[in-house]
């Protein structure tokens, strides 16, 4: 299978007030079309961090990031912006438009991405109904259970049939039943969809799901299992 | 992203915050209708004061005086004590394109009927020369002027027979009248008079202007001359045969060369424009002032605008998340604050109209603006004018000022970093 993601030591560095951090310091790390791949490491691993790359939401301070075969160090603004367009994100604390329903929070990513208003409609429906919550598309944010907005950040990451969909912590926020249903989607949209998906998460079990785990440590890949 | 959609995005922005976004487009709205009520009533005067000149001045004459000159637009004001006597007309009349010349003599005087006193203006006129130049303006009420005089006809304007403009006269046609001024020059001063018989009272001119007045006296000239006891007069008024600048400009210069260049030669075109230089600048002015206004309206929104790119950094940063460019946030941001002009300038211009018309309902005929001349001539009616320039200028000065002040807020949110926006607490 063709590799969607590749990194190549790829370093991160930021400046906390003049004190250079390196949050990455040569990651080396291969994701395949369908692959579920699970990034497992404790608070301050870097995972987060080489997430936001993948994500095209921050630029490598070394080392190579292809993305489709597509260095992402060489790209502009706004080539950025349109690659983005092509990820799916979803959050750990949703990142919904609170002025928004949940179709509308759905379907500002494809308006952003030029969609006709016709074509986000259908869509954002489907997308809803696809993550059980057809009934409640006209609701806010804040009358949404965690669970629930989790769920349309899901239905929005989807919307632009993206390459592959890229999770912080998705259950990070919400009780652990409702984190079951989620990954239970999560999985179906992997198996069934085939929707390639990166995860960042803290929570060993969670990490058991996906196909492949690496686990991160300092910056650095510290090893990797295929469940 | 889709410009309708970019606009729905903006609106959404805005309802969210109604009363803000309401305060902030208040700030235009004040701006905008200030300088939209000042620039047309300003204009409106001018139209009016104009009108009534050309009533009293119409295009195809001259005013030569003496000394200072006459005033406004004067050509060759000397101030030396050269004198124009009664019978310079005949050497005026002499001259190319001249087709007919009076003399006026005017002094301020009473009218004493039935024991009472009025201040008038009494002019000595030619009354079928007068009647020529100003055929619009010295017309009888009832009947005609008296083009051939008696040596006491007195022909009166409207406001000295109607004072008080409700219909309970001081004297009427037929009357019998005191005509009386103080001599200063005598020593010691003295009062002269005598009596008039009033012929005509004169249709009412309304407003000011050079011409007849309504609160004037008219008495024959040679009757002035021996009344106040002299052949030198204030005016002479030139009626030319056609009123081309050229004509215009020649008679002019014929007329002070008669004079050894001791006369000053007004014309109307010269006032005029001399009047609309005069109101260009009050218009500068007063919508300069009004532009202030808006100035510290476009900071109200410069300021609003970061602090709702604060509040919003996390929402920037969800929205650069999902693919949105810069330039679109640039234009999301950009787009508020043109709704916020738009609706400012839109709302500003009705009102600042409104206002214009209740100010000129408030003044009319009330004597606030040139009261003096109201008083005695039945006031000047202001129809303020909203010309398309001041309309367009007003809506495109809004929406400007808006988006020129939200430029820099809306800037600084399309600079946002997608990493640092999305951890903005």
């Amino acid at each position: 299978m063709a590799a969607i993601v590749e990194a190549v030591n790829l370093k991160k560095t930021y400046m906390l007030g003049k004190v250079p951090v390196e949050a990455l310091r040569g990651v080396n790390l291969k994701v395949e079309s369908g692959d579920f791949l699970a990034i497992l490491g404790p608070s301050g691993s870097g995972k987060s961090t080489l997430l936001n790359l993948i994500g095209a939401l921050d630029k490598p301070t070394e080392g190579k990031l292809l993305i489709e075969g597509v260095n992402v160090s060489t790209l502009n603004d706004n080539q950025l912006a349109g690659l983005r367009r092509r990820v799916g994100f979803v959050f750990q604390f949703f990142n919904l438009i609170p002025r928004f329903t949940a179709r509308e929070n759905v379907e500002l990513s494809m308006s952003i991405a030029d969609a006709s208003r016709a074509e986000r409609r259908k869509q954002a429906e489907n997308l809803l109904e696809t993550v059980g919550l057809k009934e409640r598309m006209n609701h806010k944010p804040a009358e949404l259970s965690g669970g629930e907005q989790q769920r349309v950040a899901i239905a929005r990451a989807l919307a632009n049939n993206p390459r592959f969909l890229l999770m912080d912590e998705p259950t990070g926020n919400i009780d652990s039943k409702t984190a079951n249903e989620i990954l239970g989607l999560i999985k179906r949209l992997n198996v069934e969809k085939g929707v390639t998906i990166i995860m960042v998460t803290h929570d060993q079990r969670l990490a058991k799901q996906a196909k492949r785990i690496v686990q991160m440590l300092d910056g650095l890949v510290a090893g990797e299992i295929v469940n | 992203m889709r410009s309708r959609d970019v606009f729905s995005y903006s609106f959404s922005a805005i309802k969210l915050r109604k009363l803000r976004a309401g305060l902030t487009t208040l700030g235009v709205v004040i701006g905008i209708a200030a300088i939209v009520a000042l620039l047309s009533i300003t204009q409106g005067l001018q139209t009016t004061i104009t009108e009534q000149l050309q009533k009293g001045f119409a295009t195809n004459t001259l005013i030569v005086s003496t000394g200072g000159g006459f005033g406004l637009g004067a050509q060759g004001a000397t101030g030396s004590g050269f004198k124009l006597f009664v019978n310079d007309t005949q050497t005026i009349n002499e001259i190319e394109n001249v087709s007919m010349s009076l003399a006026i003599i005017q002094r301020v005087g009473y009218v004493q009927f039935g024991g009472k006193n009025r201040t008038v203006t009494i002019v000595g006129v030619d009354f079928a020369k007068y009647a020529s130049i100003y055929s619009s303006t010295f017309v009888a009420e009832s009947g005609a002027v008296p083009l051939s005089p008696e040596n006491d006809t007195v022909v009166v304007g409207k406001r000295v027979s109607d004072p008080w403009k409700n219909g309970t006269l001081f004297f009427n046609v037929n009357d019998d009248v005191e005509i009386l001024w103080t001599n200063g020059t005598a020593r010691p001063p003295r009062n002269e008079t005598y009596a008039g018989h009033v012929a005509t009272v004169l249709q009412e001119v309304g407003g000011f202007g050079i011409g007849p007045s309504d609160s004037a006296v008219y008495i024959p000239i040679s009757k002035a001359e021996r009344f106040f006891g002299t052949d030198e007069c204030d005016m002479i008024i030139v009626k030319l045969e056609n009123d081309d600048t050229a004509t215009i400009n020649s008679t002019s210069k014929a007329i002070r060369n008669a004079f050894e260049k001791q006369v000053s030669v007004t014309s109307a075109t010269a006032v005029l424009n001399i009047l609309s230089n005069v109101f260009s600048v009050i218009q500068l002015f007063l919508g300069g002032i009004a532009a202030i206004s808006l100035l510290v309206a476009g900071i109200g929104i410069m300021n609003i605008m970061i602090v709702s790119l604060m509040e919003r950094t996390r929402e920037i940063g969800i929205l650069k998340a999902l693919g949105m460019k810069s330039r679109t946030v640039l234009t999301v941001f950009l787009g508020e604050s043109t709704i916020i002009g738009l609706m400012g300038a839109a709302i500003g211009i009705v009102s600042g109209w409104v206002l214009a018309n209740v100010v000129a309902l408030v003044f009319h005929g009330g004597g606030v603006f040139f009261g003096n001349q109201a008083a005695g001539t039945g006031g000047i009616t202001i129809t303020p004018i909203l010309t398309p320039t001041v309309f367009l200028g007003a809506l495109l000065f809004g929406v400007g000022v808006s988006v020129i002040f939200a430029l820099y807020p809306a800037w600084r949110a399309s600079k946002l970093k997608p990493v640092e926006a999305l951890r903005y607490e």
